[in-house]
């Protein structure tokens, strides 16, 4: 299987909001091989850094590396910014997603088109694909003409993410608890969004609290993270072991 | 008797609305009671200042690093009084003010309170209430001068005016260049009860740098009418419904008052006020 | 006419009342006299009634002082104001002798060659005239009357003399005596009872056409339940050889009548731009103003909206950008007068380069507005930490009616925005612009296309080679 994400022995920390330029460290050195065609889960508790590792992939300058190494189809992202990251095929459906005034969520997700692709992309054509996308995700044609999440209820604001996704065509995603905070439904219409995007060319990495989203998708490897070390790793099995008897069995793994 | 100005905006603006400087009586400022005081490093201290008869009052204060404050200040001068009163707090590194300033009583007032937030991480939260009903005057110049990095100040204000009151709030955040990550937020409520009352409202924001965040709000209205059916629906009377609201409106500074006999007496005062409408 | 009179009447008591008025100071040193107001009277054919009001004006002007606030105008020398006042011949020069980095500017802004040349003097005028009269002939038939001031003030002397600086009385301040005295062209619109201008007029060409100077004069006179656009000076940023800008525009909008005043301003940066609008708006009328502020060394500008009729309304949308060198003062005034009257002002400033801009407002509720409304939000964005923003709103409300809110935020583009452009595979670059567009699109969907358009590239122009 082709190599998509390879990140060794990664060492992430993060300026501490008390002390001036002192750092605190929040992944003590993980290891992850993301092959094409795959989904990936990483479970764990709140603040086991799981999301601290969606923005150290997507390269946010908050996140420091201090050590190892990332790459992504043999290039070393630590070498790239964000944005070329995003170019190279890395996307990232963020948890809290940014609210920008003025900017429609067509015009946003054009601009992002073109800059991934380089081309110039057709107006007519864009808006067809980004209609027929939205109708999947149940979304109000409306809102293509709307401010980026400005005044979006949250579970808008992930479908919005999906959205992105599906227009972008990623060969990685990257889900930062797409499903938090959506109701029985709309987890239903993100998980069809997800299962419709992942093919053998593509593969996603998901974090998630609410297992539901994973009942339609057929998981490879799930990775659980606590505090700041994967500590354990399996497959599909391990996510309802965990579902039934928590993260509890796992704190000798520390 | 001749007039001499007593606080200016920080920031001059059209003459026509008359809030450009205050004005009392060169008689008031004859005589000040004084307090200076200074906060040593690392202390905690709570201190209340009250004005009953005094025509003029200046507290000078300095909260030494990692000290705090808490001042509780209160105006309650017999209505056929004029007062001016004024507060100056220099914040060192890590310290932390929080004020509340009460201004109920007296026929005039000006107040002007200065808070330099000198040093890195030092904080101020001001909490303001004041009552204005009859002839009254009530004239407020409050100023947040940010200087440190990181730091923090809070100004919240809440005020009620009816019969023929006539007020002005001056609140100023004043971001200097060089405050990185300085917060900033002011908010003003005013609750107005009757028809012949003048508010009079300057918020103003300064800013010389762009790391920060600073924010102002400032509402005017009457009490809602839905909130008072509501209430009357639960067999309370006209007056009774606006006393509970205003009651409510008040109480965010009221429940910062520690002496539970003085905040009874505030919220009796302005009770009385509302009876007497 | 009587209710002319009103007007003032009603104003007097809430927004003229300028006390502070030093009588002495700069009579003396003045150096504009008699003569020269005579002299540009007489060159203009004055009616009598109009020489004597210009010099009533300079009466006024010598007495009054230089405001004791907003921005520093030492800079004016007052002493030498008459070689600001000096005939306008020199606005004819070529468009050779247009500044490099203005004519840029209209490269870059695709304004179409027409408009171009249109700048450099009266030839190339009637190139742009064809368009325009198109367009008149049939308003004409309507009774719409748009002319420049000289000419309206021969052919409509009775319209004009009604209601010429009633609005904006020389007294109001140094700068609208000062315009009193020596004004000179500009633009005059009626627009009869009833009758909706379906195509926005633009001054543009007017000015030029005129010859108008540093003192336009603009009078519109929307009558009841008529309609218009009015869009002044947009994509012409003037070439002037002097330095001092002090228009006046005074705006009627009668009952049931909806007049929208756009404006994007783009003077050189060697002007100060201290110009006066105002607008008076009867029962149920409309007043909606917007206004682009780029250019100029110093401007003071805040439109003012009298509401003088019950349930008129005023719609306000600002952008200011001040860059280096520049110290934009600008913002609105809103008199409620009257009941149920409302007023929504929302504004954006953006500061970089050291610039300084600040928004100040006023909001008046008199005791003659119950049920007034009034909402203001204004949001500052700051591009660097050598720029300065500041925003002074005054409120000024009487009785228990009003419902009275204002909202500000001052702060700079959030990293985490950057953040999330970028992870959509969007250079660091575009991004913050993005995010800047986006801040004025509030401003710039309320401009008719080819002048939003305009103004995102102004945008654009601004923010190239900040950006790190």
């Amino acid at each position: 299987m082709e190599k998509l994400l390879n990140i060794k022995n990664l060492q992430v920390s993060v300026a501490d909001g008390e002390a001036d330029g002192a750092l605190k460290e929040i992944l003590k050195g993980i290891n992850l091989e993301v092959n094409k065609g795959e989904i990936h889960v990483v479970l764990g508790p709140n603040g086991s850094g799981k999301s601290t590792l969606m923005n150290a992939i997507m390269g946010h300058p908050k996140y420091q590396i201090t050590d190892g190494t990332m790459d992504f189809e043999g290039e070393d992202l630590l070498e790239l910014k964000t944005f070329e990251r995003a170019r190279r095929g890395i996307f990232l459906s963020f948890q809290t997603p940014e609210e920008i005034p003025g900017i429609t969520v067509e015009n946003m997700i054009r601009t992002a088109k073109q800059s991934i692709t380089g081309e110039n992309i057709k107006i007519l054509k864009f808006r067809k694909e980004l209609k027929a996308a939205m109708k999947e995700l149940q979304m109000d044609e409306s809102y293509a003409q709307r401010y980026m999440n400005v005044g979006f209820s949250g579970g808008e604001k992930k479908r919005n993410e999906i959205l992105q996704m599906l227009m972008l065509q990623p060969k990685l995603a990257l889900l930062d608890e797409t499903d938090s905070g959506l109701d029985v439904d709309a987890i239903q219409i993100v998980s069809n969004g997800v299962k419709r995007f992942h093919n053998e060319d593509n593969a996603c990495l998901i974090i998630t609290h609410n297992t539901r989203i994973l009942k339609q998708l057929k998981v490879d490897r799930v990775h659980v993270l606590m505090q700041g070390k994967l500590v354990a790793e399996g497959g599909p099995e391990l996510i309802d072991k965990i579902d039934k008897d928590g993260f509890g069995f796992l704190q000798g793994a520390e | 008797m001749s007039k001499v100005q007593f606080s200016e905006i920080p920031m001059r603006t059209w003459n026509w609305l008359g809030v450009n400087e205050a004005a009392v009586d060169s008689e008031l400022l004859a005589e000040a009671r004084k307090l200076d005081v200074n906060i040593e490093p690392d202390h905690q201290e709570n201190m209340v200042v009250e004005y009953r008869q005094e025509s003029y009052g200046a507290v000078n204060i300095n909260v030494g690093e990692n000290a705090s404050l808490k001042l509780t200040q209160l105006q309650l001068l017999p209505e056929d009084r004029e007062h001016a009163n004024e507060i100056n707090i220099v914040l060192e590194k890590n310290a932390r003010i929080q004020l509340v300033a009460v201004e109920t009583g007296s026929r005039a007032f000006a107040s002007k309170v200065n808070i330099v937030l000198k040093g890195n991480k030092s904080r101020a939260d001001v909490s303001v209430l004041y009552f204005g009903d009859g002839d009254r005057s009530l004239d407020m110049n409050y100023v947040l001068d940010f200087q440190g990095r990181k730091t923090v100040g809070n100004l919240e204000v809440y005020g009620g005016l009816m019969g023929q009151s006539q007020k002005i709030f001056r609140g100023t955040l004043d971001f200097k260049q060089g405050v990185k990550q300085a917060k900033g937020y002011e908010k003003e409520n005013v609750v107005v009860l009757s028809k012949g009352v003048r508010n009079r409202s300057v918020p103003i924001m300064l800013s010389g740098e762009d790391d920060v965040v600073g924010n102002h709000a400032v509402s005017s209205g009457k009490i809602s009418e839905d909130k008072l059916h509501y209430l009357m629906s639960r067999g309370l009377n006209p007056v009774e419904a606006r006393k509970l609201v205003l009651e409510a409106a008040f109480n965010p500074v009221l429940e910062l008052i520690d002496d539970e006999k003085l905040r009874q007496e505030i919220d009796s005062y302005i009770k009385e006020r509302l009876e007497n409408e | 006419m009587a209710q002319e009179k009103t007007y003032i009447e009603d104003i007097e008591r809430t927004l003229y009342d300028i006390k502070n008025v030093d009588k002495s100071k700069y009579k003396s040193q003045s150096g504009l006299t008699e003569d020269i107001i005579r002299d540009i009277s007489a060159r203009k054919n004055d009616p009598e009634w109009m020489l004597e009001f210009r010099l009533k004006s300079l009466e006024v002007y010598n007495q009054l002082s230089l405001p004791n606030w907003g921005p520093d105008l030492s800079e004016l020398n007052m002493d030498e104001i008459v070689t600001y006042v000096q005939p306008d011949a020199k606005m004819t020069g070529s468009w050779d002798e247009v500044p490099d980095d203005i004519k840029e500017t209209f490269d870059r802004l695709g304004i179409p060659e027409a408009e171009q040349t249109s700048l450099a003097g009266v030839g190339a005028q009637y190139d742009s005239e064809v368009v325009y009269h198109s367009i008149q002939e049939d308003l004409v038939k309507q009774g719409v009357i748009y002319t420049d001031m000289e000419t309206a003030l021969h052919e409509h002397e009775e319209i004009v003399r009604d209601h010429f600086m009633k609005l904006v009385p020389p007294k109001d301040h140094k700068f609208a005596a000062l315009h009193g005295a020596v004004w000179s062209g500009g633009s005059f619109v009626y627009v009869p009872e009833g009758v909706h201008v379906e195509i926005p007029l633009q001054s543009y060409f007017r000015l030029n056409a005129a010859g108008a100077g540093q003192f336009e004069h603009t009078l519109i006179i929307v009558e009841k339940n008529a309609s218009l656009h009015f869009i002044e000076g947009c994509s012409a940023p003037k070439y002037n050889v002097t330095n001092l800008h002090a228009g006046c525009v005074e705006l009627f909008v009668n009952d049931g009548a909806r007049l929208r005043y756009s404006t994007i301003e783009n003077w050189s940066r060697n002007m100060m731009n201290l110009n006066t609008k105002r607008a008076v708006v009867g029962k149920d009328g409309i007043i909606e103003w917007v206004s682009g502020s780029f250019g100029s060394h110093v401007s003071m500008l805040y439109p003012c909206s009298v509401l003088k009729g019950e349930n008129a309304k005023c719609e306000f949308t600002g952008v200011t950008f001040a860059s280096k060198g520049q110290n934009l003062d600008t913002g609105a005034s809103v008199i409620h007068c009257a009941p149920h009257t409302s007023a929504n002002i929302s504004t954006r400033t953006i500061s970089k380069a050291g610039g300084k801009a600040t928004y100040r407002s006023a909001v008046k509720v008199t005791k003659n507005a119950p049920y007034a409304k009034c909402s203001v939000n204004c949001e500052s964005l700051m591009l660097d930490d050598i720029s300065r923003s500041d925003t002074l709103p005054t409120m000024d409300i009487e009785g228990d009616e009003a419902d009275i809110g204002h909202e500000a935020t001052i702060g700079r583009i959030s990293d985490e925005a950057i953040f999330y452009l970028m992870s959509r595979g969007i250079s660091e670059e575009e991004a913050r612009s993005m995010i800047v567009r986006g801040f004025v699109e509030p401003i710039a969907k309320e401009l008719p296309l080819e002048y939003a358009v305009e103004m995102n590239n102004l945008v654009n122009i601004e923010l190239e080679g900040t950006m790190g």
